[in-house]
């Protein structure tokens, strides 16, 4: 396991009045694996990631991404700084082609202000020309036909769409991406192509994997490490065959005892 | 490896932790310069002081009454009805119908006459406006309960244009105004100025309303769908509550709320134009907005808390405002709200961004 | 047929000559249209009805891309208003005890009272001021969600000209003039010819401007804004604010700062409504508070839904349209209904409620608005088709 940390999460914690979603979570997340974080529903899995992204401010802890401080920062600078995220319920811009959806995402690399959109400066029409190869280039990359590039993105199949939020995510440039439960809705074939293609995300484009997941398959077909919560609490951490034997996840999962 | 002590922190990181004191201590001087704003006005003029509070509470009660509408149709839908000030204006209109333009009422009538023709209105005010929010509900919002949410919002605003300017072509654009209804003899006098019958009555019908509401909600199964449909709407469908009904039934209390609140204005200043939603509207809803929106007892507190600054604006002597600016102070008391505690004095903690 | 038809219009030679059909329009109403007929504006009317579609344009960028809903949009026209009026009126004039009279380029005779700048540096000057403004009020509502964003839009909206009507002792300024408004306003300088009006700083004043040439500078500034529109929305900005307006909180973890995006759409809104208010103030020679009014943020409002929010050649479209209507139309058909029924009616007692039906109507039953892409439309019916399909399934 490498020593490099590409984050760092100490002490947190998240309280939603009296409710308590996250307690006190240590996790930590080495740079270039692919890590899965498991658990029951409700054992605050998107909360977390909620708090790495920035859409969530801590109670309490500190969160720390590749040097940074990151609790409490806004979402876009956070978002700038490397951390790129795919959603639970696919949330794309439904009246925007897929091209334009992952556009969007290179919203913070990209540089043109008000006047020189105006004026089409030069500088501007080349960054323009620049970003929508690149952004056919990920479309491809990532699986989806030609055809669907100028569809409208609420039109597009399931398997199109939830290739299309990893095109978009991967267009933020991202340092760690984080997955969450990518392989929703998916059946099998589809699900072992997908976990193909995280490996490929991950060798390929020097990049760091966080996923949340239920299917243990993925879990057991790509993850190097995997953590697992309970009712907000980490529970079990450490690589994935000896976590899933692990009798405590089992019980939480089962919710009763394991027999022999 | 990364350790905390060679962790950059940006700057920005700061600014919130930090925000959150600066705005808490500049709240309490605001409320200390208010507090002692007052007690100067209490101890200069002490009869003058009573009175305005008197008044205030008259005032809070419509304030209450209209709020509660407002966060009832909130609680449930999430939307802000902006044409519930105007349903209390049509509240206003049907009481000047029914009592003035069918009944005749003029003053000159025995008290019991005077009192049946009254509760005629009030039923008839309240009945109508509940059928008229429940009939906008259905016409207007039904329908895009899954659109964007800038859709209904939108078209809110447009029925408030279509109500109100219905009013004033049917009504006119002039105020409507009638004699005295509510008998106005003393109570008791504070000073020279006396304590009439007509704010008592106000009172006499505005808080066994509220109550009678308390009652609906809690305790009928009406009311405990309409609030399982507020907190889950989903859930609610699968616990096999009838949630179109559920929120009809929202808006015909409000509907009810304003009509009342339209027919105690009415009875008690004796005239009503067109446009008196608008102000008014924006008041109590502020008034929810203070007191928590979706929270009841915020509603009535925030009505009462706006009827005060109302009265007392207009009221006191001592370096007032006056009434000119009681519009200005409202806006800004909601912007300061929805800026710095969107969730009201008595709403839970809403925001858990960053 | 009638579907392609429409899908077409927004095509280069179309939008040519509907765009000369419009510069042309003077033309037209002096020597084709009947100038007495009360259904055709005269080249005045015509100069308010392109003017506020200047402000339907603008309201479009913040309502319409960004999807903020700001009901307070007069505020911006009156900040405009305000703005020409300072810099280009006696208002400053200090009085008789202290003269001051500061003319860069007006077009005044020397020694007048107050400050007069070119008037045309005075419409970027008033732009500027409204933008501010936009920023000023943006900083504390733009954090708002959706619906309390409207409900303190509306309340800025009203305390503005609450603001102008109390103006008039401010620190010892009179920064209003109060209920009266600002009087006696430079209007726009032509120039005798082309030639002598070309060095726009300083122009010649010319004695009877024909309103002529005030509708062509209005026609200019809405091309200004509609060129502006399109090519802000087929670039990085565009895409953040129609990404903000789906879905605010996955445009903010695609890494768009959504404060500033948003502050920058009301800001651009703003300027132009601030344009079109000091055009229409230069014009007028006159402004008071009575002409900003709730009423003016919700006809404007009109206009963007009309024009299918987000669509600019709509809402131009619509733009004109609607102020035609409010300017002109609405009038003449009072007039005729009146004189065909034989009643008394006045019909502007019923433009709101017009207003207010057609914001319903069209939100309920045609969101895309009046002149929308074949494909919007389908994206928005979308269910009602797929319930006819069902319904023409044999049994």
């Amino acid at each position: 396991m490498s020593d490099d940390l590409l984050l760092s999460a100490r002490h947190v914690r998240k309280e939603f009045g009296g409710l308590v979603a996250v307690q006190d979570v240590d996790f930590e997340v080495p740079r270039g694996s692919i890590t899965a974080l498991i658990g029951p529903n409700g054992a605050g899995k998107t909360t977390f990631f909620n708090m790495l992204t920035g859409a969530y401010k801590p109670t309490s802890g500190e969160i720390v991404f590749d040097g940074h401080e990151i609790a409490g920062l806004p979402q876009h600078q956070i978002t700038a700084l490397g951390i790129g995220r795919t959603f639970q319920n696919i949330r794309l811009f439904g009246t925007m082609t897929s091209l334009e959806n992952t556009l969007v995402g290179m919203h913070c690399r990209m540089h043109s202000g008000v006047f020189r959109s105006i004026v089409r400066s030069r500088l501007q029409r080349r960054e323009e020309a620049e970003a929508r190869e690149k952004a056919q280039a990920l479309l491809d990359y990532c699986g989806l036909p030609k055809r669907a590039e100028d569809e409208y993105a609420r039109n597009l199949a399931y398997g199109d769409q939830r290739r299309l939020e990893v095109a978009r995510a991967l267009a933020t440039e991202p340092k760690l991406l984080l997955l969450d439960e990518p392989t929703a809705g998916m059946n099998p074939q589809e699900t072992l192509a997908f976990t193909e293609f995280v490996r490929k995300v991950r060798d390929e484009r020097d990049l760091t994997v966080l996923l949340i997941e239920h299917d243990m398959r993925v879990v057991l077909g790509v993850s190097e490490r995997v953590t697992v919560l309970d009712h907000g609490e980490k529970i079990a951490e450490g690589g994935p065959t000896e976590v899933t034997a692990n009798e405590r996840v089992r019980e939480a999962y089962l919710g009763t005892r394991a027999t022999g | 490896m990364a350790s905390d002590s060679t962790a950059r922190r940006p700057i920005l990181a700061l600014a919130p932790r930090l925000r959150g004191r600066v705005v808490t201590v500049l709240g309490g001087i605001l409320l200390a310069l208010v507090a002692f704003w007052l007690i100067e006005n209490l101890v200069r003029e002490p009869k003058q002081f009573v009175l305005v509070f008197l008044a205030g509470i008259t005032n809070g009660s419509i304030y209450a009454l209209v709020a509660l509408g407002y966060t009832l149709v909130y609680g449930i839908l999430e939307l802000i009805n902006f044409a519930h000030g105007d349903v209390f204006t049509w509240g206003a209109m049907a009481t000047y119908t029914v009592a003035v333009s069918w009944i005749g009422l003029d003053g000159s009538q025995s008290g019991l006459f005077t009192f049946l023709s009254l509760l005629v209105a009030l039923i008839g005010a309240a009945v109508f406006c509940a059928a008229l929010n429940m009939t906008i509900e259905r016409v207007a919002y039904r329908r895009l309960r899954n659109a964007p949410r800038l859709a209904p919002l939108i078209t809110a605003i447009g029925m408030s244009f279509v109500l109100q300017n219905l009013i004033g072509v049917i009504f006119g654009f002039d105020y409507k105004s009638s004699n005295s209804l509510l008998p106005t003899g003393a109570i008791f006098h504070v000073g020279n100025q006396a304590y009439g019958w007509d704010k008592l009555i106000v009172l006499l019908i505005t808080v066994p309303v509220l109550l009678g509401l308390v009652w609906l909600i809690k305790a009928t199964r009406w009311g405990k769908a309409m609030r399982a449909t507020a907190q889950d709407r989903d859930a609610a469908r699968l616990m096999g509550i009838d949630v179109d009904r559920a929120i009809s039934f929202a808006f015909g209390l409000g509907g009810a709320l304003a009509g009342i609140g339209g027919f105690v204005y009415f009875a008690y200043f004796t005239q009503a134009r067109f446009d008196l939603g608008f102000r008014l509207g924006l008041f109590a809803f502020t008034a929810a907005v203070l007191g928590g929106i979706g929270n009841m007892a915020g509603a009535a507190l925030g009505g009462y808390m706006i009827g005060f600054i109302e009265n007392f604006n207009s009221g006191l002597d001592w370096h007032t405002p006056g009434p000119d600016w009681t519009e200005s102070i409202v806006f800004i008391l909601l912007i300061l709200i929805l800026v710095f505690r969107p969730q009201g004095l008595l709403g839970e903690a809403l925001s858990t961004r960053a | 047929m009638r579907q392609r038809l429409l899908a077409r219009i927004p095509s280069r030679p179309a939008m040519v000559g509907l765009i000369a059909l419009f510069v042309l329009y003077p033309w037209f109403y002096h020597h084709v249209l009947p100038q007495s007929s009360q259904w055709v504006p005269n080249t005045s009317t015509a100069f308010v009805i392109i003017a506020f579609t200047v402000m339907g344009v603008g309201l479009n960028v913040v309502v319409g891309y960004a999807g903020l809903l700001d009901l307070g949009y007069v505020a911006f026209y009156a900040g405009g208003a305000y703005a020409a009026g300072w810099f280009a009126s006696q208002q400053f004039g200090g009085g008789l005890h202290s003269p001051r009279s500061w003319i860069f380029g007006g077009t005044v005779p020397k020694g007048t009272l107050g400050i007069h700048l070119t008037p045309w540096s005075v419409i970027l000057i008033a732009a500027i001021f409204a933008a501010l403004l936009g920023v000023v009020i943006g900083l504390p509502t733009l954090r708002l969600r959706g619906d309390y964003l409207a409900i303190v839009t509306l309340g800025f909206g009203e305390i503005i000209p609450q603001f102008v009507r109390n103006g008039d002792h401010v620190a010892g300024f009179n920064l209003t003039n109060g209920s009266f408004g600002l009087n006696g306003i430079d209007g726009l300088g032509f120039g005798n010819s082309v030639h002598s009006a070309l060095p726009f700083l300083p122009s010649n004043f010319v004695e009877q401007v024909d309103s002529t040439w005030y509708y062509w500078t209005a026609c200019v500034l809405l091309l200004i804004a509609i060129g502006t529109s399109l090519l802000l929305r087929d670039s990085r900005l565009g895409r953040a604010w129609i990404a903000i307006r789906e879905d605010e909180d996955a445009a903010a973890a695609m890494g768009i700062p959504l404060m500033q995006m948003k502050t920058l759409a009301y800001l651009i809104g703003a300027f132009f409504g601030g344009a079109a208010g000091a055009l229409i103030t230069l014009q007028a020679g006159a402004t008071s508070p009575q002409a900003f009014s709730l009423q003016v943020s919700i006809f404007v409002l009109c206009m963007v839904i009309l024009g299918g929010m987000g669509n600019v050649w709509g809402v131009a479209l619509g733009g004109v349209v609607l102020a035609y209507v409010n300017y002109q139309g609405l009038f003449a058909a009072g007039h005729t209904f009146n004189s065909v029924v034989g009643t008394n009616i006045d019909i502007s007692e019923y433009s709101y409620l017009i207003y207010g039906a057609a914001i319903v109507t069209f939100m309920l039953f045609r969101p895309e608005g009046l002149l929308p892409s074949a494909r919007r439309r389908h994206e928005l019916h979308e269910e009602e088709e797929l319930d006819e399909l069902i319904e023409a399934q044999p049994a």
